[in-house]
Parts: structure tokens; C-alpha cells; sequence
């Protein structure tokens, strides 16, 4: 020990700052931490795989007389228009994608922290709760919006690269800000979602399991219920199905199941509001000296 | 004045937890004792902001404990008992993470960092991950962070639990370093009463919510009792027992046969002879003892 009196200690002579927005290093932090994980790696890169399909659909599209050999006749099947880009967000293949990422970058966001008791240190900085769950909130945000909001954008520059010209869209002025709108919604059940699970328990391998479960769990009880009572309103069981259902809407199309949109709604709004209730009663600052 | 409180009242429901609490931290390391439920968490919580007492007023480091909780928790460095890390860094980036989470700047948070970590004796590991930290190298860094930003007032709850008798060592006389030569304010809570001896000059007792003794170690063993070590022949000790007793005095027996008599305030010590002679035993050892922690903390919360 003499060995660290004799390195001392020195005094900071710097000042502490009130940060415009304290969540931030969380974020960033929760974020860097997930680039550590081999598997996170390999599903965030596959999440990349949908973009780059429709990337070639469009530029297929622009190029119909080169391809025609290989299309013969079904030029349909690559019509960019809204549908397109609402098949493209909605598409079984990139919200697996999300769920997987999901899995290992959000799981441990809170069981993590509840596992290894740092909600004490963290609360003992000038940080409160809603800041501090804001912070895992925007984890999740980066990532789902890297994977659908940011793609879905250049997808329709793209389009217009291709194309030419800004006849794509003059034809729908609207369509960007449905595809904002889809990519807020999904950001925003995606992040309550997983962190409702992550704080339900202190063992994240658990959280990763139950991540993946009540995503595809409830497709196929969804599927189930449909069978034996041979009525569409068991798609509300579904995650992914709910999502579907608001997406049609948001994109002007026809939605895919005989259910009311505002149903799905009410059904995702509610999986919010759960995890609202969770978390503030598992997050409590007061209560982390113990 | 670092920290100040006054009629402190705070329950849960219908617990009252605290009630009427004062006291002012003088200088150097400050001892916080009571048994469980004393109200030291509570205390603590009200401290660090995250409760807002019903009643009673406050300051830490002039802040005002019911107006200024952000600026208190910036202030101040808090070192919780239990074990915690964020899974999957190494003590440079956590360290660093919770200077900025205090307001630092990135780079000086990275830097200052460095510095705290080579002042507790992490350098060697400190870009090692933390899970696989040992006891010790976990309380260090629980002390790495609670100094990375520079804090005139420390919080140490059991800084020494889950030590082996080396690491025990060497965090107390950090702390000891710290207290006394860094210019910074340390409230220590800890069960241990022998590293609050070692450490604090004062002390503040609570009991059930109240306080039950506050001050310099020194007077608080002087001012309210007279404590004497005694032998009677074997076989005299429980008549004398119950003499001294009916003249309040409390009386605790070791196991080899040493009397410790804590006579209240006033009492001459002649009135042990006096008992003495009444209970027709005979003083075969007699003498004025400086009271321990130990005892003072038994007299005041009434405790062995």
C-alpha cells in the first residue's frame, strides 16, 4: 500500500457539466457493448441481407429489358411502389432479424445491470430513472433503425437514382413519412418489448430465451387459436401479425387479416404500457441501497 | 460544514425509519453505526437524494437535500456494499463510464480514470475484464469509481466486507489515506467496529430510527460513563452482579471471569467498594479501563 501512497492521489481540475442529454453515454455504452458479441455480429450483419435483396428487385425494376430472359413475363413481381416498401419492412425474414439482434444486444440491457447490482451505481450519479431507462431505450432504437428506418431510406433514394428522375416521388410524396412511421412504431414496440423481458429476470441467457420465445411463441398460438375457433381476431395473439396489421395501414394498403387495424393497436400499445408498469416497479432508485 | 441535518423524520407507511435525527460532520472520516433497521439506509438514501425526508432540513456540501439532488449526487462519491459491475467491460472503460455518467468530459473521464485505477492498485488489471475480478479487486474498484470524479465527500458502505485479512488491510488504509491527507470527507458505514475505530475520529450512532450517540470518539467515551475492569474471588461475582446493578450500573462478564462495570454519570467509583463491602466479596483486581467502540457502541444501543 505504500506503493499507492506513493503514486497519491491528485485532485481534478476540471468542472462537472449538466449534460443536455444525460442518457447518452448509457446509450453509446450499450451499444459498443454489443459489437463484442460474435453472435450479435453475424445477425446484425444478416439483417443487412433484406435491404440488399430489394436493393436488386429496384435496380431490376429500372432495368426491365435486361432482365426480361429471366423474368419472363413477371415483371409484376418487382413493381416498386408502396407495397414494396411496406412487404419490405413488414417481411418475415428482416423481423426475424430484429428479434435476433434483439436477443443478444438487448437481453442483458437491464438483467445485467439487476445481476450484477450496478442500478446502485448508476443512481448514485446525476442520472434518474427515466434517463437511465431512456438510455436502454435508445440501445434498441439504434439498432432497430439501423436495420428498417435507415435501409427502407436509401432504398427509396435508390429508386430514385436508378430511375432518373423524381417521378417516384411526385407519384408518393407520403410514402417517406409512412416509412418513418413504421420504423418509429416498430422502434418503439421493439424497445419496450425487450426491455419488459430483460427486466424480468437477472439472468440474461434466460431473457434471450424468453426474447425469442414470446416473439414466436405467440405466432404459433396465434396459429392454434385460429385453427380451433375459425376466427381472424386470433391474430391479435401474434407479434408479428399485430405489426403486419398496423404496417398495412401506415403504408395505405389493405390490411392482411379481417380485424380491425385499431385492435393490433391497442394489442401493441398494451405490450407498451405492461412493460411502462414493470419497469418502473423493478426500477426504483430508492431502493437500490440496500 | 460538509454535511448537515437536522430533526431528520422519514417512515415507510407506518415504520417511522428516522426520527429527529441532527448532526454535523466534523473533518476527516465519520463512522456511521446502529444494528440492522437502525435507519443508516435511510439515512443514506436521504443523503444521496433518493428520498425526500418528511420533515427536517438538510445540506450536503451546501446543497439543500430536498432542492439540490442532482447536484448532491454529483458531488459526492458513494462506494455500495454489494459487489457490482457492468457485465463485459474492463475497469478503465466502467471507471471511466461513470466519471462521465458525473458529468466529466469523455477524454478527461478516460484519463482521470487511469489515475484512480493506478491509485487503488488496479493497473496491472485494469484492462482485464471484471468479471473475473476477485473480492478484492472488486471493492477496489467499487472505490475506483466512487473517486473518479473527484468527490469532496465519500460515502463507504462496509468498504472492508468479503475481505480477506490482507485486503482488508490495505483498503483501510486507503481509506485512511484518503481521509487524511486527500482533503476529502468520509462517512463510513460499516458493521465492523474495530475498522471505524481504526479509521473515524467521530462517530454517529443510530438506534431504532433515533440518534443515539454523536461526536468525537474521545468525548463520547468519556462524557456519559466511567467504564472499570474488576476480578472478585470466584463464586462472589453474582451477588456483586446484582449489588451493582440495583446502583444502575450495567455489569458485562467474560468468560474468564473479568467484570466490566460502566457506571453512569455522576457515580464515584468508591460506590464499587461500597457494594463491595455490602455483598461481602473481596476486589482482587481493579481498574479504570478506556472503553472500546465496542462498549460504547453496547451502552448506547443496549446491545452485547
Amino acid at each position: 500500500m505504500d506503493v499507492i501512497r506513493a503514486r497519491g492521489y491528485h485532485h481534478w481540475d476540471g468542472r462537472l457539466e449538466s449534460r443536455r442529454f444525460p442518457w447518452w453515454p448509457v446509450t453509446r455504452t450499450g451499444i459498443r457493448l454489443a459489437f463484442r458479441k460474435k453472435w450479435f455480429k453475424l445477425f446484425f450483419a444478416g439483417g443487412f441481407l433484406p435491404p440488399v435483396v430489394a436493393l436488386g428487385f429496384i435496380y431490376a425494376s429500372e432495368r426491365l429489358g435486361d432482365f426480361s430472359s429471366l423474368l419472363r413475363g413477371n415483371a409484376k413481381l418487382i413493381t416498386i411502389d408502396p407495397k414494396f416498401f411496406m412487404s419490405f419492412l413488414t417481411n418475415d425474414g428482416l423481423l426475424f432479424m430484429i428479434v435476433m439482434v434483439l436477443v443478444f444486444a438487448g437481453a442483458g440491457l437491464i438483467a445485467d445491470d439487476l445481476k450484477h447490482n450496478s442500478l446502485q451505481v448508476y443512481f448514485s450519479r446525476p442520472l434518474g430513472k427515466k434517463d437511465y431507462l431512456l438510455g436502454k431505450m435508445a440501445v434498441v432504437f439504434f439498432f432497430v433503425l439501423v436495420l428498417t428506418f435507415v435501409p427502407a431510406v436509401f432504398l427509396f433514394v435508390f429508386k430514385l437514382v436508378f430511375a432518373g428522375s423524381f417521378k417516384f416521388f411526385l407519384d408518393y410524396p407520403w410514402l417517406l413519412l409512412s416509412i418513418a412511421g413504421y420504423s418509429g412504431l416498430l422502434t418503439v414496440f421493439f424497445a419496450f418489448y425487450t426491455l419488459l423481458l430483460s427486466a424480468l429476470s437477472k439472468d440474461g441467457r434466460y431473457v434471450m430465451i424468453l426474447i425469442f420465445m414470446a416473439y414466436f411463441f405467440s405466432q404459433v398460438l396465434s396459429a392454434i387459436l385460429r385453427n380451433v375457433f375459425r376466427t381472424p381476431y386470433m391474430v391479435l395473439f401474434s407479434v408479428r401479425e399485430n405489426l403486419k396489421q398496423v404496417g398495412a395501414l401506415l403504408f395505405g394498403q389493405k390490411p392482411p387479416h379481417g380485424v380491425p387495424v385499431v385492435w393490433s393497436f391497442l394489442v401493441l400499445a398494451a405490450v407498451c404500457g405492461l412493460s411502462t408498469w414493470v419497469l418502473n416497479r423493478k426500477i426504483r432508485a430508492a431502493e437500490v441501497i440496500r | 460544514m460538509s454535511l448537515e441535518v437536522s430533526h431528520l423524520r422519514f417512515s415507510y407507511g407506518k415504520i417511522t425509519a428516522l426520527d429527529d435525527v441532527s448532526f454535523k460532520l466534523g473533518q476527516g472520516a465519520v463512522g456511521l453505526l446502529g444494528p440492522n433497521g437502525a435507519g443508516k439506509s435511510t439515512l443514506l438514501r436521504i443523503l444521496l437524494g433518493f428520498l425526500a425526508p418528511e420533515r427536517g432540513e438538510g445540506t450536503v456540501l451546501g446543497y439543500d437535500i430536498r432542492r439540490d439532488q442532482a447536484l448532491i449526487r454529483r458531488a459526492v462519491g458513494y462506494m455500495p456494499e454489494d459487489d457490482c459491475f457492468v457485465a463485459g467491460m474492463d475497469a478503465v472503460t466502467f471507471t471511466a463510464y461513470f466519471g462521465e455518467l458525473s458529468g466529466m468530459p469523455r477524454q478527461e473521464a478516460m484519463k482521470r480514470a487511469h489515475e484512480v485505477l493506478f491509485y487503488v492498485g488496479l493497473e496491472e488489471s485494469r484492462y482485464r475484464l471484471l468479471d473475473t475480478y476477485s473480492a478484492g479487486m472488486k471493492q477496489r474498484l467499487k472505490m475506483a469509481q466512487a473517486l473518479v470524479h473527484d468527490p469532496k465527500l465519500l460515502f463507504l458502505d462496509e468498504p472492508t466486507s468479503n475481505l480477506d485479512p490482507q485486503g482488508r488491510k490495505e483498503v483501510l488504509e486507503l481509506i485512511e489515506d484518503i481521509a487524511s491527507h486527500k482533503d476529502i470527507q468520509v462517512l463510513l458505514s460499516s458493521h465492523i467496529l474495530d475498522d471505524i475505530e481504526a479509521l473515524c475520529s467521530s462517530v454517529v450512532i443510530l438506534n431504532k430510527g433515533r440518534l443515539a450517540a454523536e461526536g468525537r470518539l474521545e468525548d463520547l467515551r468519556s462524557i456519559d460513563y466511567s467504564l472499570y475492569e474488576l476480578r472478585v474471588k470466584e463464586g462472589e461475582a453474582k451477588v456483586f452482579r446484582r449489588e451493582l446493578e440495583s446502583l444502575d450500573c450495567r455489569v458485562d462478564e467474560t468468560e474468564d471471569g473479568l467484570i466490566k462495570v460502566y457506571m453512569p454519570a455522576g457515580m464515584e467509583r468508591m460506590e464499587i467498594f461500597r457494594a463491595a463491602t455490602r455483598a461481602g466479596v473481596q476486589i482482587r483486581y481493579f481498574i479504570k479501563s478506556k472503553t472500546s467502540l465496542e462498549d460504547l457502541f453496547a451502552q448506547v444501543v443496549g446491545v452485547d
